[in-house]
């Protein structure tokens, strides 16, 4: 030990060497002071900048709302008592770097799971990194390529956008006719991205199947700012329903012009922009008795989803409500597989069925998962604006208000 | 009649584009530098409106002004501090000083405001009036309007006052504008200025039917960058007819070609300009 | 002498520095990427250093090669080595249609066209669905590891790949830098009526130039599909994550000169991730705020680029002032 540093009072070399020492071994110390079981780390990616950020926000409330929750109760009792510790980390907008990302969390953190990342294709792309590192990866993103390449290590709590395209339509033809309503001509507008064009598919599939007349379809680009070339031509196609597939900004564009060329059929949306608060608030009277398909609405499970706008101040809004509902799942299935090793949750939600806590939020009461990883209880569900609240209003076994056509 | 009726669209429509295009046209015009920040400042002049509406209750038609003087006097800092460090740099150097200050601006915002949509609601945004078997939208009709009214106030500055005359002396010439005694310097930053807050008055004047967001600048980048174009880079009239020009052809490709392609239109319309007559339809062979 | 001495030594360690990371962990794939977005900078270099022709569309190329390759894969079978060469080929071609119509823009004008280009692309791309398969994008299919079907269980062998892509496309801008082409490129920079005048056929220069530039990133685009296996029009096609990125690589680096897209790539690409991971949770866009600063203080400060840091670094280590011919 040299003089000059013992005068000085200043760290030695030795101690100094010493307490790094410790520093760096101390994660890998098991602590065995306490009886504090090693948290679980689970990973949150979500687009929490660009264009999807507000989604990604909804997302994030919503699994930390579940995560705080079973903390609060005790943790991971399979593990005993084991916390669930969120690494929550911003998905960006380019799913390259959300497939970064996520090979970030699986190596750095270790995380038992990914929940995420709204936008379909930074789910997918997170899905080529977590199927090649035996990482189960659950979404609500709902592109039907999510769980149609054979992967065995996605889960998608919500239905296909196929099928939710398909009852956007199936559903509006039964209101209508359980209103008197024959619908012949029906108008399709979407927007460009792969969440508009694969729901639109669905909904040419449901008109097609029931034969009925698709006089309007068409594209328009995400960001379009002018939306009267879309209503001109909706006017002139002598449509009697119109099915807009948008975010918010273009929704609010499109209803506002239809009510300024006083157009005043029936506009049935397809979630995303139709089903948050900032719909209603950018339209006021306007969103009454505005239907739109849903995957999944809070009035199912009011009791579970109510603790979400006490917390955050606005409804549950859909994304919100699967990501809880994901994150209710995975701990369910760490506590059956009794290990936080991913390789074993992956085999305990395989091909499984999980009820009770938050799956009691989805159709069917519970959340299946088949062989492909889709939830096979998932039904979509028509919503309709009521007062400033998304009411379900079809199908009838789910519905909690009777469905309002207004021609 | 559908043709009427896109032809009227486009124009109410493209009078807005003119309104939001001139600062662009404006810079380059004095300066020499095309700013790829532009429409950050149509961002700021969205986001200054949508506050004035949520906090002093203002119709943000009416807080266009409050939307120009912010834009003005953060533009009058950024030209000082950055912009005039640049204007005898190479172009690689003024067009990534502006593409970082477009990024600069769309996150700073991002930061501070969040990522949320915010609309407003005005009483007028679902009203049309009827002009026959036209319909003419109110929003349009009042953004075209304070449009006009902007467009003739430049023109006026321009043309009249003294600093008008000494941004057009030093746009044509700044050594002989500088041995006349103009402070160049100065002259620059007033149009800098001047042209990003003209395009934030735009951004308010359209916020009745825009949400805004920190991203929202790139869904008017494209349109911005072809209208000047189309008008001639450095033109304020051409600015004006490129506007007109452009929200007519985007109306009238709609009723020709699938309404996604729209801007591809738009793209191949600015390569053929650029291609063919890069000084655009009004601008001067230079 | 000493030069050659140092860029061996550094290809030494980069040869071995990918075998000291885990082969599926996280830092391979930062190496890989940088490497990659380094080869692609390189490639813009030429164009955008050499001929000094600031261009915001490089994404057009880019994308073409992806999606040439995993096109080609998914529907015939093909493997993305042959892909590559296709790819670079419609990317050459492409280089060329651009340039015709643009060869005559200067500076700011250019730059507009180009960025306009590759956002023609781009919307080309989202609405030709049986073909591109739309805005949601293609796959590359996940098969069992096969060297000729360039599928790999870890990400190891792209690093060396990434690599080698750099090493040969920086050898091609030093040939042309130092080579014929490049004096003629310089002649036309300094005053292209002067260059005419002794008989240099500027507009041949020019074309040969893009047509070199477009090929190698049309090439880079498939490697860039068979590591990140998914991408959507937006992502190769984009002019702010590649066409912007990878200008703006070159130019912190130097632009013009061979080690800026490397210096550029080593400092950006590990710093964004940093940043996302500091800081994405709490701050979202803060990364991309601090490193757009940064970009505007060096422009603002040193316009040269990092590697005017550099050479005065080496410079001090090496005691020598030496003849680096920058332009």
């Amino acid at each position: 030990m040299s003089k000059s540093s013992s005068q000085t009072g200043g760290l030695s070399r030795r101690t100094l060497l010493a307490g790094t020492a410790s520093l760096l071994a101390s994660p890998l110390v098991v602590s065995s002071a306490g009886a504090q079981a090693k948290p679980v780390n689970i990973g949150v990616i979500m687009p929490l900048s660009g264009a999807n950020a507000q989604f990604g926000i909804n997302s994030r409330n919503g699994i930390e709302l579940v995560a705080d929750e079973i903390n609060t109760a005790g943790g991971i009792k399979a593990l005993g008592g084991a916390k669930i510790n969120l690494i929550v980390a911003d998905a960006t907008s380019t799913p390259t770097t959300a497939g970064t990302v996520a090979q970030r969390l699986i190596t750095q953190n270790e995380v038992t799971a990914i929940l995420g990342a709204f936008a379909s294709s930074l789910t997918i792309a997170i899905s080529e990194v977590t199927e090649r590192r035996d990482i189960p990866l659950l979404t609500m993103s709902f592109a039907d390529q999510i769980t149609g390449r054979g992967y065995k290590n996605i889960f998608q709590v919500v239905a296909k956008a196929s099928a939710i395209g398909k009852a956007q339509f199936d559903y509006t033809a039964a209101i209508a006719q359980a209103s008197g309503v024959k619908i012949d001509k029906i108008a399709i507008m979407y927007e460009d991205t792969a969440y508009g064009t694969a729901q639109a598919a669905g909904l040419r599939a449901g008109a097609k199947a029931a034969n009925i007349e698709i006089v309007m379809d068409d594209a328009y680009p995400l960001g379009i700012t002018d939306t009267t070339p879309l209503i001109n031509k909706l006017r002139a196609s002598g449509a009697q329903a119109v099915f807009p597939v948008s975010y918010l900004n273009d929704s609010l564009l499109l209803i506002r012009t239809m009510r300024q060329q006083r157009i005043t059929m029936p506009a049935i949306g397809g979630a995303a922009g139709y089903v948050i608060p900032d719909f209603e608030k950018g339209l006021g009277e306007f969103a009454e008795g505005v239907l739109s398909i849903a995957p999944a609405n809070y009035d199912l499970a009011p009791d579970l989803t109510e603790r979400f706008r006490k917390r955050y101040g606005y409804f549950m809004v859909h994304e919100a409500l699967e990501h809880a509902v994901a994150l209710d799942v995975l701990v369910q299935a760490i506590e059956k597989a009794k290990s936080a090793k991913a390789e074993d949750v992956a085999m305990a939600l395989r091909g499984a069925k999980f009820s009770g806590g938050w799956t009691k939020a989805m159709t069917g009461g519970a959340v299946e998962f088949d062989a492909t990883g889709l939830n096979v209880l998932s039904v979509p569900v028509m919503v309709q604006w009521r007062k400033k609240e998304l009411v379900t209003v079809w199908p009838k076994d789910v519905a909690k208000g009777t469905a309002d056509w207004k021609s | 009649m559908s043709f009427l009726q896109a032809i009227l669209d486009g124009l109410l429509v493209g009078g807005v584009y003119a309104v939001i295009s001139i600062g662009l046209t404006l810079v380059y015009g004095v300066m020499g530098i095309v700013n790829f920040a532009q429409a950050e400042f149509l961002m700021i002049g969205m986001f200054v409106a949508w506050f004035a509406w949520a906090y002093l209750g203002l119709d943000p038609v009416l807080a266009a002004p409050l939307s120009f003087a912010v834009a003005f006097g953060i533009g009058w800092l950024v030209q000082g501090q950055l912009i005039a460090r640049v204007l005898k740099a190479p172009s690689v150097a003024q067009i990534f000083l502006t593409v970082g200050l477009l990024i600069v601006l769309e996150n700073g915002s991002l930061l501070l405001f969040g990522s949320q949509f915010r609309s407003v609601t005005t009483s007028y945004q679902t009203m049309s009036l009827s002009l026959g078997p036209l319909f003419i939208s109110v929003p349009y009709l009042i953004a075209f309007g304070m449009s006009l009214a902007c467009g003739l106030a430049l023109w006026w500055f321009m043309r009249t006052s003294w600093f008008g005359r000494a941004m057009r002396a030093t746009a044509q010439n700044p050594m002989a504008a500088q041995l006349m005694g103009i402070d160049t310097a100065l002259m620059y930053k007033i149009a800098f200025a001047l042209g990003v807050g003209l395009t934030a008055f735009g951004g308010a004047v359209i916020l009745p039917y825009v949400t805004v967001f920190p991203g929202v600048g790139g869904q008017f980048v494209v349109l911005m960058f072809t209208v000047v174009v189309l008008g001639g880079l450095g033109s304020v009239a051409g600015a004006v007819v490129g506007g007109l020009a452009v929200g007519v052809i985007q109306a009238l490709s709609s009723l020709f070609f699938p309404i996604q392609l729209q801007n591809l239109f738009l793209f191949l319309v600015f390569i053929l300009v650029l291609a063919i007559r890069p000084q655009g339809l009004v601008g001067a062979s230079r | 002498m000493k030069r050659w001495i140092v860029i061996a030594v550094v290809l030494a360690v980069a040869c071995l520095l990918p075998l000291t990371l885990n082969p599926t962990g996280y830092w391979i794939r930062v190496l890989t990427f940088t490497l990659l977005f380094a080869a692609m900078a390189q490639a813009w270099n030429i164009i955008g250093g050499l001929a000094n022709q600031t261009s915001l569309g490089h994404a057009a190329f880019f994308g073409i090669g992806a999606y040439t390759s995993t096109i080609l894969l998914l529907k015939f079978g093909i493997s993305p080595w042959i892909g590559m060469f296709a790819g670079g080929l419609l990317g050459g071609v492409a280089a060329f249609i651009i340039a015709i119509p643009t060869m005559r823009l200067q500076g700011h004008y250019f730059a507009l066209a180009t960025l306009a280009f590759g956002e023609v692309m781009r919307v080309i791309a989202n609405v030709w669905t049986p073909l591109t398969g739309g805005p949601g994008g293609l796959s590359v299919p996940f098969v069992p590891p096969s060297l000729a079907l360039y599928s790999f269980k870890q990400l190891l062998p792209h690093a060396y790949i990434a690599l080698a892509a750099l090493v040969v496309v920086t050898i091609i801008f030093e040939v042309i830098r130092r080579g014929a082409m490049g004096y003629r490129l310089r002649a036309i920079k300094e005053n292209p009526a002067a260059a005419e005048v002794i008989g240099i056929d500027t507009t041949k220069v020019k074309l040969q130039t893009a047509v070199i530039s477009g090929v190698l990133m049309a090439m880079l685009g498939t490697l860039y599909a068979q590591v990140a296996v998914f991408f959507d029009p937006d992502t190769v096609f984009s002019a702010a994550a590649i066409s912007v990125r990878v200008a703006l690589i070159a130019i912190l680096g130097g632009v013009g000169t061979a080690i800026g897209p490397i210096l550029g790539a080593l400092f950006i690409i590990p710093l964004e991730e940093l940043m996302n991971d500091l800081f994405s949770s709490g701050a979202a866009g803060l990364s991309q705020l601090i490193f757009s600063a940064i970009l505007i203080v060096v422009i603002l400060w040193q316009p040269r680029g990092f590697v005017t840091v550099f050479d005065k670094m080496t410079a001090r280590f090496s005691g020598d002032i030496s003849d680096k011919d920058r332009p």
